[in-house]
C-alpha cells in the first residue's frame, strides 16, 4: 500500500516535471522571440530617428546629450562621439542676428527643462554655430519629455533655414522696390490735385471741390499704405536707419495729439493726457518715436466708438514697466500707456495682435481702413530700441448687442517701454534725416 | 525790381517735372529743366542756378552721382540743393553720402505737398539772400 502510494507520487512528479520542462522550453522560445522583436523595433526606431531630415537631439534633464541623429552631425559638423554626455547649450552656441550669444539662462532648452512656457518669436532670427565656427539661421522646436508628470529631458528638432531666409529677403526687396515705384504716380496725383484744390489754375465749383477732396483722400491713404509697406520691408531687410538724438518725448506726444485732434473731436472722444514732470529728454530717434506714437494714437481713436474715453500717460519706470518702485531702484525707462474704452481685442486672437497684416475679427467689419501693419511696425521699432510692448484687454464686447451701452465695451490698454538711453543698433550721428525734419547742414 | 531767381529742376518723370516747373513759374521764379543727372550737371555748371531740386533715381546719371559732381565744382560746392525723391533713406550708404555732400533737405515726394516744397524753396532763397 505504501509502495503503491509512493509509486503514484513518483509518477505524478514525473508528469509535473515533464510539464515544467515543456513550459520552460516554450517560455525560452517566447523570450527569444520577443527579444528579437524588441531588437527589431529598437533598430527600426533608431533607423527612423537617425534618418529624420531635421537635426534631432535628445537631452536628459540636465540638458546633456543622450542621442543625436545623422542630420545633426551633418548640419553642425559634429560627430556623435564628440557630443554624447555633453551639454547641448555648450556644444551648440546660439546667437542673435548681431552675433551676441544667447546666455545659458536664456536658452529655450534651459527654459523648457525648467518647465517654463515658451513663445517663439519669429521676427528675430537666431543662428546656430557649427563646429567650424560658421553660422546658419535656424528654426527649432524644443519639447519637454514628460514621464509620470515629471520632465525627464527634452527633444529638439532644428533646421537650417538659409534658403527660406533668402526667399524672404527677395520678397522684402521686391516690396521695397515696388513701393518706391508706386510713389511716383502717387506723387503725380497728389501734386496736381493739390494745385487744383488750391485753385492755382482757376476757380473750382463746390461740387468739383468735393470730388477732388475724395480723390485726394484716396491718394493720401494709398501714400500711407505704401509708406507702411516700405517701413516693413526695411525692418525685415534690417536696413532701418536708427538715428538717435536727444528727444523731448512729451513735446512729441503733444504734437501727435494735436495731429489727431480733428479725429478725436469728430468722434466726441474724451481725451485726457498726463505726463509726469520728471521725464527727462531721452535719446531716441524722433522719426521712429513719431511712428510709434502716431500708430498707438490712431489705433485708439479708430477703435473707440463715439463718445468714448482715451487716456495717454507717460511716466518713468524700470525695464519691466513697473512704476511703483522703491526709490533706490533705477528708473531706466519711460512707460507710454494708452488706454481706451474701445472694442477690445478678442481673447482668442490676442496672441496674434502684433502679427503682420493681422486684424482682429471684431474690428474688421467696424472699420475698413486698417492695414494690419501698424502694431507690427510699432513692436519692431520698440524692440529695436531695447523696449517692450504689451497690452491688457479683457476680451471683446459681446456679439449681437445692438444698443450696446458704452460700458459694454471692454477697452484696451497698451503699454510700451523705451530706455532713456537707447543706443542699441544705432548708426553714428550726423546723417540727414528722412522726412519732415531735415538736418541743418549749412556751411 | 528784383531779378528772377533761377531754379534748376532735375527730374526724369515728365509729369512731376512739369508740375514743379509750372508752379515755380506761377510763383515768379525762372525754372530750368533737366531730364537726368548728366543734363542736370551740365546746366548747373553752365547756368549757375540759385537753387537745385534734384531727384535721385534717374536714367543716364543718377542724382547721387550728379550731386557729387556738382559738389566738386568751386561754385557747386556751395549751391543750395534739395533732394526731392521717392527713395527712402533706408540704407547706411545713402545716409553717409547725404551727410557728406550736404543737401539742405531730403524730401520724399509722395509725403510732401507741392506747395510746401515751394515754400521751402522760397525760405532757403530768402536765407541765402540775406547772407
Amino acid at each position: 500500500m505504501i509502495a503503491k502510494e509512493k509509486e503514484d507520487v513518483r509518477l505524478k512528479l514525473a508528469v509535473t516535471a515533464n510539464e515544467l520542462k515543456k513550459s520552460r522550453e516554450t517560455l525560452e522560445k517566447k523570450v527569444l522571440e520577443r527579444t528579437k522583436n524588441l531588437e527589431r523595433i529598437t533598430a527600426r526606431n533608431e533607423a527612423m530617428l537617425a534618418s529624420v531630415g531635421d537635426g534631432l537631439v535628445v537631452v536628459d534633464k540636465e540638458g546633456k546629450i543622450t542621442y543625436i541623429n545623422k542630420s545633426f552631425e551633418e548640419t553642425l559638423g559634429l560627430k556623435v562621439q564628440e557630443v554624447i554626455g555633453r551639454s547641448m547649450v555648450k556644444v551648440v552656441p546660439r546667437e542673435d542676428q548681431s552675433g551676441t550669444e544667447v546666455q545659458f539662462k536664456e536658452r529655450i532648452l534651459t527654459q523648457v527643462l525648467l518647465g517654463k512656457k515658451f513663445v517663439a518669436d519669429l521676427t528675430n532670427p537666431f543662428y546656430y554655430i557649427r563646429k567650424d565656427k560658421s553660422r546658419f539661421p535656424v528654426s527649432s522646436i524644443i519639447t519637454p519629455v514628460v514621464l509620470d508628470g515629471k520632465i525627464i529631458g527634452a527633444v529638439e528638432t532644428f533646421r537650417d533655414i538659409t534658403k527660406e531666409k533668402d526667399i524672404d529677403k527677395a520678397k522684402s526687396e521686391f516690396v521695397s522696390l515696388a513701393s518706391h515705384q508706386l510713389r511716383t504716380p502717387l506723387s503725380t496725383i497728389n501734386w496736381y490735385t493739390e494745385m487744383l484744390l488750391a485753385e492755382d489754375v482757376g476757380k473750382i465749383m463746390p461740387e468739383q471741390k468735393k470730388y477732388l477732396d475724395e480723390v485726394y483722400r484716396g491718394t493720401q491713404r494709398m501714400t500711407e499704405l505704401v509708406n507702411a509697406l516700405l517701413n516693413i520691408s526695411s525692418i525685415e531687410l534690417g536696413t532701418f536707419v536708427v538715428d538717435p538724438e536727444p528727444t523731448d518725448i512729451i513735446k512729441l506726444a503733444q504734437g501727435e495729439i494735436e495731429e489727431q485732434k480733428l479725429q478725436i473731436d469728430a468722434k466726441r472722444i474724451k481725451f485726457s493726457s498726463s505726463f509726469k514732470k520728471d521725464i527727462p529728454v531721452i535719446l531716441a530717434d524722433p522719426k521712429l518715436l513719431h511712428m510709434v506714437m502716431q500708430n498707438l494714437l490712431t489705433n485708439v481713436v479708430k477703435y473707440t466708438p463715439e463718445g468714448g474715453k482715451v487716456t495717454l500717460e507717460i511716466v518713468l519706470s524700470d525695464d519691466q514697466g513697473r512704476t511703483t518702485l522703491p526709490s533706490k531702484i533705477k528708473r531706466s525707462h519711460v512707460l507710454i500707456k494708452v488706454s481706451d474704452t474701445g472694442y477690445g481685442i478678442p481673447k482668442n486672437q490676442q496672441d496674434k495682435i502684433f502679427t503682420k497684416l493681422f486684424r482682429a475679427d471684431n474690428v474688421r467689419d467696424k472699420d475698413t481702413e486698417g492695414t494690419g501693419l501698424g502694431l507690427y511696425i510699432v513692436k519692431s521699432i520698440i524692440e529695436h530700441s531695447g523696449g517692450k510692448i504689451w497690452f491688457e484687454s479683457p476680451g471683446d464686447a459681446p456679439v449681437g448687442g445692438k444698443d450696446l451701452a458704452l460700458e459694454g465695451n471692454p477697452g484696451t490698454t497698451f503699454y510700451a517701454t523705451l530706455p532713456l538711453n537707447s543706443v542699441k543698433k544705432s548708426v553714428e550721428r550726423g546723417s540727414v534725416s528722412d522726412k519732415k525734419e531735415a538736418a541743418k547742414t549749412n556751411d | 525790381m528784383k531779378t528772377q531767381k533761377i531754379i534748376l529742376v532735375v527730374e526724369d518723370e515728365k509729369s512731376l517735372r512739369e508740375a514743379i516747373v509750372d508752379i515755380l513759374r506761377r510763383k515768379n521764379y525762372n525754372p530750368l529743366e533737366a531730364k537726368n543727372g548728366r543734363e542736370g550737371v551740365e546746366i548747373a555748371l553752365s547756368k549757375h542756378p540759385d537753387l537745385i531740386l534734384l531727384d535721385l533715381i534717374m536714367p543716364e546719371m543718377d542724382g547721387m552721382t550728379a550731386l557729387k559732381k556738382i559738389r566738386q565744382d568751386v561754385w557747386g560746392a556751395k549751391v543750395p540743393i534739395i533732394i526731392l525723391t521717392n527713395l527712402s533713406m533706408n540704407n547706411k550708404q545713402l545716409a553717409d553720402d547725404m551727410a557728406k555732400h550736404k543737401p539742405i533737405f531730403y524730401l520724399i515726394k509722395s509725403d510732401w505737398k507741392i506747395h510746401d516744397v515751394v515754400d521751402k524753396v522760397a525760405k532757403i532763397l530768402e536765407e541765402t539772400n540775406s547772407l
